[in-house]
């Protein structure tokens, strides 16, 4: 009896330690709850460098909701359906953030938190790919650089590889008004073809007759700037893609006599931002947009001008013999990445944007989006006439224009010469001689860039 | 008051255990209901002391963002580049290249006060021009920014920069921002040329203090009318909460450190801080509940209660059960030992209470049994001396009244007759007087009863015929010594007063366990007194004094038990018939004898 009491007592103690020790860690625990939370909000995004294990996932960095994060999201769907092992997980960054995070990681030498695939706009892509060409994938063994068209193999290849899979056509076109044009005594055969003298006189007569500026410009966006190179095929950059070619290029002479002559002219309508870029002409006030073809969404976007507008060829410079009626701005190519998971993220774009001519197709009709792969400009929804344009097949044509643009090397240094020019071409328009204006631009970027 | 009798009336094992039950459960759980609410009134102290430090922390970051807005807008109310491009009208291509240049330039410099931050500056001038950092940031076009509420009280206070709040309809659904507007006043004219808007995403504007939340830990910004312009808890964005900021008044007015209220439903602890720069209130709410299940395991502590109240009910039935089941043990055996007899010794085990219960409750037993047996054996001896002296008891007159019938034999000359008579009494009084042995078998007693019959017959003549009707397997049977003497004694001197002669029948047989003799008379009859026992005859007459049938029921009940005995059944005019029912016992040696 007396050893059974015992017992009893010696569990009870046991009891009331082991409850002590318990509500004890609970306490202890809390001091850590407010120091702690901060760890949470950070490790969200980002995280590409897991998709080797189990399931295989496929980060994908791209910017445009509405353009390029759409087109993903419609390849995902028609590759998740073949492949069910594969998650695509399609993060959306502003452009500008995704050139910084990429910066950022390739210079501090590690992948983690780098997605598998990345969109790179093609003028920055030779400064990725020259600076890191073992942080990419080469594409060569998945994809045929001949399948696509042969401006957009320039910049997304090095040293003979070909690393990026291209994907939108920026071929450039020239959208007018037919009615306001008609209302200035010109048909479209008028503007078909044309250079930029044309171009300009027929913006004169249009003034003259409707009011109406002939195109809209953001002084600090001389994109028309890099058509008009293209147009002749040369480029800011001598074909090493690093030393400048402005001074002694007759064509950016030329590209920034035009330029003026247009301002002069008086002719232009400014804008400063890209909303009110759109309103300009979906309100009516200009009477063309010389630009990509990725504008064609937004042209239409205003329905009540629809069987007002036509897409005729860009115009090219008068006095360069080179300068064809056909050029690109922008445009951008997927990157993969050169960590775990390559080879599935690899599989992907070669399935898709490297060879699916039906997925083309789709982007077409659901985001107006045009590719460059050039298996697919033959299908049916490229011969598709729009009767927004009056019944004219404009796929077909850009898809035809797409294959004319000249091939120029983007090089390195797109963007720094672009703001140089862009600064020295506000001195021009305030009287400075045009051939300082290029000389200085010319020291400038060759001191900038050494 | 049914229960409580109830209670008073059930087992010893019951009440301990409800009693031992009801006090445990009390215990524990007031035990850790005091500790549940210290810890939860420990906690909500630090947690309000820390949580106020933190809600500092978040104020200095949304006052820096704050000093950059004003910087911004200081910087954009100072440039003439953005008062030109605001106030001038249009001009040929060439001069507005230049406005719209300097204007890009001058916004590059104002954006580039608030670099730390995502956000979009738009800026609006009475000449209807606009520009925009970033359009597709905060999705609204100029001519609704002219017409919305957030103009208008922006211009309502031009000198302020004002905080709002502000929903759009954006590509990916509803967005979310909070909006610093300034109007853009001529300093020499006072009048205002334009408007500038900062918009900073929620999502965005929830990061100066998104770090410091957590589940249960909830940061709210409110704007003076009650909405929550920003919050960790995404679904209260938007909506009102006029008791919230009630609350919060209360706090502030009182300067009280927190404050316990009811929020969104939830018990929560609520802190605030005021931002004056944005006119709103920095709330931080600490859900009671939520936090004290993190920091105390409810289902934790109520697990141990359960488990140590299991283990103390467990461990209290087993000892009570083991203290309780000896006394119950106890308990039943006394009971039985007053039902059976005195032999029923209880085994001596148990706690120590019950072991002595036991040892004195075998000792009384010891006592009753050996004070049992003592009486038992005084009674037998008593018994003994009672028949030696009953058997010793002849009655004289018998004596006299057969010596003298034989005298008359004699005289008669009957002299063979007197000889047999003579060999009748003297084998009667050798039978009865000299032997001791407390039974004798059948056959003896019928030897006796014979003689006894003969000696009547000879002194009264034999109008009473006597029949022996003896079963021959009960020859060897043992009986009482002079059991069926006083019967026919009996029936030769009462049943023949009216009628003169009959019949006396003895008749012997046995049953299976018993041996029933019956001794029957075709004589007067009587009627039966059930009060009284059959009258007895004049002493005169009797064999022996002290021996009648009387006694002869005690002796039989007195050797063999309560379920033998002598039964009389009487009908007047026609008879009496006495049975009695003894055990069967057999003398094996007396028949070898008789063999």
């Amino acid at each position: 009896m007396r050893k059974s009491l015992m017992l009893l007592m010696l569990s009870l103690v046991l009891m009331l330690v082991v409850s002590a020790c318990s509500g004890g860690s609970g306490t202890a625990g809390n001091s850590g709850n407010s120091g702690s939370a901060g760890d949470t909000a950070g490790s969200t995004a980002g995280n590409g460098g897991d998709g080797s294990k189990g399931a295989q996932e496929i980060t994908v960095w791209a910017w445009d909701p509405n353009f390029n994060i759409a087109a993903l999201n419609l390849a995902k769907e028609r590759y998740e359906a073949k492949h069910t092992d594969v998650k695509v997980n399609i993060v959306e960054y502003a452009q500008d953030d995704i050139v910084q995070k990429l910066n950022t990681g390739l210079n501090s030498g590690t992948t983690k938190g780098l997605p598998n695939i990345v969109l790179i706009e093609d003028y920055r892509a030779q400064n990725f790919l020259q600076a890191y060409p073992d942080s990419f994938r080469d594409m060569s063994d998945l994809i045929k650089p001949e399948d696509f068209a042969e401006y957009k193999i320039g910049p997304t290849s090095y040293n003979g590889k070909q690393y990026g899979v291209p994907f939108d056509s920026g071929a450039t076109a020239l959208y007018v008004r037919t009615d306001y044009l008609e209302q200035a005594g010109y048909t479209v055969d008028d503007v078909t073809n044309i250079d930029w003298s044309k171009y300009i006189e027929i913006g004169k007569k249009v003034k003259e007759v409707t009011g109406k500026d002939m195109l809209t410009q953001d002084p600090n966006d001389i994109g028309l700037i890099r058509v008009m190179a293209q147009s002749a095929g040369t480029w800011y950059l001598k074909e090493d893609g690093k030393t400048p070619n402005l001074a002694d290029n007759p064509v950016i002479k030329e590209a920034l006599e035009t330029y003026k002559a247009m301002f002069d002219a008086n002719i232009v309508k400014l804008n400063s931002d890209w909303s009110q870029f759109l309103a300009a002409f979906n309100n009516g006030d200009v009477a063309s947009v010389p630009t990509g073809n990725w504008i064609t969404p937004s042209v239409k976007a205003e329905a009540t001008q629809s069987g007002k507008w036509a897409v005729v060829p860009t115009p090219k410079l008068a006095n360069s013999a080179s300068s064809v009626n056909a050029s690109n701005l922008g445009g951008s190519s997927w990157y993969v990445m050169n960590m775990d998971g390559q080879d599935a993220a690899a599989n992907f774009l070669a399935e898709t944007f490297g060879s699916d001519s039906e997925l083309y197709s789709l982007l077409l009709e659901k985001i107006g989006a045009i590719g460059s792969l050039k298996a697919a400009s033959s299908g049916a929804a490229y011969d598709k006439a729009d009767e927004f344009f009056g019944g004219q097949k404009i796929y077909a044509d850009f898809a035809k224009w797409t294959e004319e643009v000249p091939k120029v090397n983007y090089g390195l240094h797109t963007y720094a010469i672009d703001d140089i020019l862009a600064i020295e071409i506000q001195n021009y328009l305030n009287g400075k001689d045009v051939d300082s204006v290029i000389r200085d631009a010319q020291a400038q970027a060759e001191s900038q860039l050494q | 008051m049914k229960l409580i009798e109830k209670f008073r009336r059930s087992r010893l094992i019951s009440k301990l255990f409800v009693v031992m039950t009801v006090s445990i459960v009390a215990v524990c759980l007031l035990t850790s209901l005091i500790t549940i609410r210290m810890a939860e009134r420990l906690f909500a102290e630090t947690f309000s002391i820390t949580n106020g430090k933190v809600l500092n922390q978040i104020n200095t970051g949304m006052e820096s963002f704050n000093d950059s807005v004003v910087n911004a807008v200081t910087y954009a109310s100072q440039s003439g580049s953005v008062k030109t491009y605001l106030t001038g009208g249009d001009t040929n291509s060439v001069a507005m290249s230049k406005v719209y240049y300097r204007m890009a330039e001058q916004m590059g410099q104002i954006a580039s006060n608030l670099g730390a931050y995502d956000v979009a500056l738009t800026i609006i001038g009475v000449n209807g021009r606009s520009y925009s950092t970033d359009p597709s940031y905060w999705p609204v076009s100029p001519q609704e920014l002219a017409d919305d509420p957030l103009t208008r009280h922006t211009a309502a206070e031009p000198l302020r920069v004002l905080y709002q709040y502000d929903e759009r309809d954006g590509k990916a659904g509803k967005e979310r921002f909070i909006v610093a507007s300034k109007a853009l006043v001529d300093r020499t004219g006072g009048l205002s040329y334009g408007m500038l808007y900062i918009a900073i995403r929620e999502t965005e504007f929830r990061r100066f203090f998104g770090n410091f939340t957590s589940s249960g830990n909830d940061v709210l910004v409110l704007d003076p009318a009650g909405v929550v312009v920003s919050s960790n808890r995404t679904e209260l964005i938007g909506g009102k909460s006029p008791e919230l900021l009630r609350d919060v008044e209360t706090l502030k007015q009182d300067q009280l450190d927190y404050l316990n209220g009811t929020v969104f439903g939830k018990d929560a602890i609520i802190l605030a801080n005021e931002l004056p720069p944005y006119r709103f209130y920095l709330v931080n709410l600490i859900d009671r509940q939520y936090t004290a299940g993190q920091i105390m395991n409810i289902r934790q502590v109520a697990l141990i209660c359960l488990a140590i109240i299991g283990a103390a009910l467990l461990v209290v039935f087993v000892i009570s059960r083991r203290l309780t089941l000896s006394l119950t043990r106890l308990v039943r055996l006394m009971s039985t030992i007053t039902k059976k007899d005195f032999r029923n010794y209880i085994s001596v085990s148990g706690s120590y209470e019950v072991r002595e219960l036991s040892k004195a409750f075998n000792y009384m037993l010891d006592e009753l049994n050996d004070y049992v047996q003592r009486l038992l054996e005084t009674q037998k001896e008593q018994r003994d001396a009672e028949l030696a002296a009953l058997q010793r008891q002849i009655n004289p007159h018998f004596l006299y009244n057969t010596l003298a019938s034989i005298k008359l034999l004699v005289q008669k000359g009957s002299k063979e007759t007197a000889a047999e008579t003579i060999n009748a009494l003297i084998s009667l009084l050798q039978n009865t007087i000299s032997n001791a042995n407390e039974t004798i078998t059948i056959e003896q007693e019928l030897e006796n009863l014979k003689n006894y019959v003969f000696i009547n017959h000879v002194r009264y003549g034999d109008r009473i015929k006597v029949s022996y009707f003896i079963a021959p397997d009960c020859i060897r049977c043992e009986v009482p010594k002079l059991m069926l003497q006083p019967f026919i004694e009996n029936a030769f001197f009462h049943a023949f007063n009216v009628k003169t002669e009959g019949t006396i029948y003895i008749l012997i047989s046995r049953t299976e366990h018993s041996l029933v003799c019956e001794v029957a008379d075709n004589g007067d009859g009587m009627e039966l007194d059930p009060n009284e026992w059959v009258p007895d005859h004049p002493k005169s007459r009797k064999l022996f004094t002290g021996i009648g049938i009387q006694n002869v029921n005690h002796r039989i009940k007195l050797l063999y038990g309560e379920s033998y005995g002598v039964r009389i059944t009487s009908v007047t005019g026609e008879g009496t018939q006495i049975r009695i029912v003894l055990p069967l016992i057999e003398n094996v040696e007396a028949a070898g004898d008789a063999v």
